[in-house]
């Protein structure tokens, strides 16, 4: 007889459209103010129509995510779901599956979550009813939208995010600055002590390199391309190629959440603050680390001194090489031509 | 080397400095040329060798340790003691080297028939010794600096800073360069020396070699056994 029923009912279901099927659901969960109380909490029970319309899931039925709700009205509390029951590999409602899900149970928030802590899970981000495409810029995942979506638990960090250069661009609409996720991955965020995180000390270089390597974007805004290069040929760069984490990285000098220009005061990289910042590694350094250039590469012009200073050894070696080379030739002649005498 | 070597032409003394020096710079070469190359497989193969990247720096202060001594051993040397202040007089630079100088190079063209009569030291010793002494000079102290950075942090500006770590491996590129060159050539696959002059390490050479490529040294030898 149920089996009847069920099948009466998904018969009735697919010989309407989707708006007209799913309007029963909207009759109480289309009101704003439709609720129960659940062990004395209030629990809002009210989804928005126009908001789920808009949604990736618009063409779906409430009932095939709540499969479990077969009579309308319910008379059960419905189980709780999740993605997952679709977005899995080999699915056969077409529901697309990437590799986020393998790799959230592996970040720091899945790891959480599973140790029964506090942790987003897909829907605290992704919102439940009005999940948009990335692209779409009511999206919470949307790149705009990024440091409120993390800052609903990350408050504090939300608050010196927005106050640093990355912060302040994104505000003023520039989408090429970094927001959260750009350094920190988003399903696969891992903790800087993991051998595999972006934030990692030795990865540190390749994070900020993605944008800051990248002639396009900075040339855009006038940011200097070369650091990252010259870095990498510096003592410290060296040295954490190698596998030396106490040596500085970009952040160690530059900040993280709170960076700022070099011409800010408060930036730990404006001069007045830079014997400070180099003080946290070598202790007692004085103002005269202020006096000289920063990522200078020897062999270009804006290196001041040191460029001249290379280039004269350069040539100078050159010359040597080819002086001993010039007197190795003229001994061996000499004796070739003293011996053909003979 | 032609002849039986029956001459000893270096002392215990200069051979133990020479010895030093040999080790000293060897070392501080293959472990200052591995952080140069250090993005290259050679320099990554060097790290390697060295046991990695925070061994080969030691290594590299190791052996700095050993040239300072060896450096200072030096100074004593030709300070107080008695062969060492004449070994060092032979050292100066005369007029004779000029003159010497030029004279080999027409000599090797054939322009004029008698060989250039080279005292202990000729030309060609006097600039090895004293190049090798400046970049000692210059390759100490630009290292002082580095090795006790967070001292010299305070005491220089950083774009002296600067200069310093791209003197220090400049200057020891061009060190290598001129040894190398000039011991493969001067003292190996020159023919008067092919395949190696072995004065360096008993301080013996043949009467012929003596004669033929120091003749005033010779000379002055004879006066000496007469």
């Amino acid at each position: 007889m149920k089996k009847l029923l069920t099948l009466i009912f998904i018969f009735n279901l697919y010989s309407q459209d989707i708006v007209t099927k799913n309007r029963r659901c909207f009759l109480c969960h289309g009101k704003e103010d439709y609720k129960i109380i659940e062990d004395g909490i209030e629990r809002p029970l009210f989804v928005s129509p126009s908001e789920y319309y808009q949604s990736v899931h618009k063409d779906m039925l409430c009932t095939q995510c709540h499969y479990d709700v077969i009579t309308i009205p319910h008379l059960r509390k419905p189980k709780k779901i999740h993605c997952l029951q679709c977005h899995y590999a080999g699915n056969v409602v077409g529901a697309p599956v990437k590799e986020m899900p393998e790799k959230y149970k592996e970040s720091v928030h899945g790891r959480a979550k599973e140790k029964g802590k506090i942790a987003p899970d897909c829907i605290d981000c992704h919102t439940t009813h009005s999940i948009r495409h990335p692209g779409d810029s009511l999206s919470t995942i949307n790149k705009k939208n990024i440091p409120n979506t993390c800052g609903k638990c990350h408050k504090l960090v939300k608050e010196e995010y927005i106050k640093s250069i990355h912060g302040k661009a994104l505000l003023k609409g520039v989408l090429e600055t970094a927001v959260c996720n750009d350094c920190h991955k988003e399903h696969d965020i891992l903790p800087p002590e993991d051998p595999r995180s972006t934030l990692n000390p030795k990865n540190v270089i390749r994070t900020c390199e993605k944008c800051h390597a990248d002639i396009t974007i900075m040339k855009k805004y006038g940011i200097p391309v070369k650091q990252v290069e010259a870095f990498k040929e510096s003592f410290h760069g060296i040295a954490l190629e190698y596998g030396v984490v106490k040596a500085a990285n970009c952040v160690s000098c530059h900040g993280y959440h709170d960076i700022l220009p070099s011409t800010d005061p408060k930036s730990p990289i404006h001069p007045k603050n830079l014997a400070a910042t180099c003080g946290k590694c070598h202790p007692g350094a004085s103002q005269n680390v202020a006096k000289g250039k920063y990522h200078i590469i020897p062999e270009e012009k804006e290196a001041g001194i040191v460029y001249y200073v290379y280039n004269f050894f350069k040539w100078f070696t050159f010359l040597v090489i080819f002086g001993l080379i010039v007197h190795i030739i003229l001994d061996l002649t000499g004796r070739g031509i003293r011996k053909f005498k003979k | 080397m032609k002849g039986k070597r029956n001459i000893l032409r270096f002392s215990l003394n200069w051979r133990i400095q020479h010895f030093l020096l040999m080790v000293s710079v060897f070392l501080l070469i293959i472990s200052g040329i591995a952080l140069r190359f250090s993005d290259s497989w050679f320099g990554k193969f060097l790290i390697f060798l060295e046991g990695g990247f925070e061994a080969r720096g030691a290594l590299h202060r190791l052996s700095a340790f050993l040239l300072i001594f060896t450096a200072l051993y030096h100074l004593i040397y030709i300070i107080f003691t008695k062969e060492g202040r004449k070994e060092f007089k032979s050292f100066l630079f005369e007029k004779d080297d000029f003159s010497n100088y030029f004279k080999t190079i027409l000599y090797n063209f054939g322009k004029i028939e008698e060989k250039p009569k080279i005292k202990r030291y000729g030309f060609k010793e006097k600039l090895q010794y004293w190049v090798f002494f400046l970049f000692v000079f210059l390759m100490i102290i630009t290292g002082i600096v580095m090795w006790w950075h967070n001292y010299f942090l305070v005491l220089i500006p950083k774009w002296l800073f600067d200069l310093v770590y791209g003197i220090h491996g400049w200057g020891g590129t061009l060190i290598l360069i001129f040894i190398v060159f000039w011991h493969i050539y001067e003292i190996h696959l020159t023919p008067s020396n092919f395949p190696i002059n072995l004065s360096f390490w008993d301080g013996y050479v043949s009467e012929e070699w003596l004669k033929e490529e120091h003749f005033l040294e010779y000379e002055e030898m004879k006066k000496g056994e007469e």
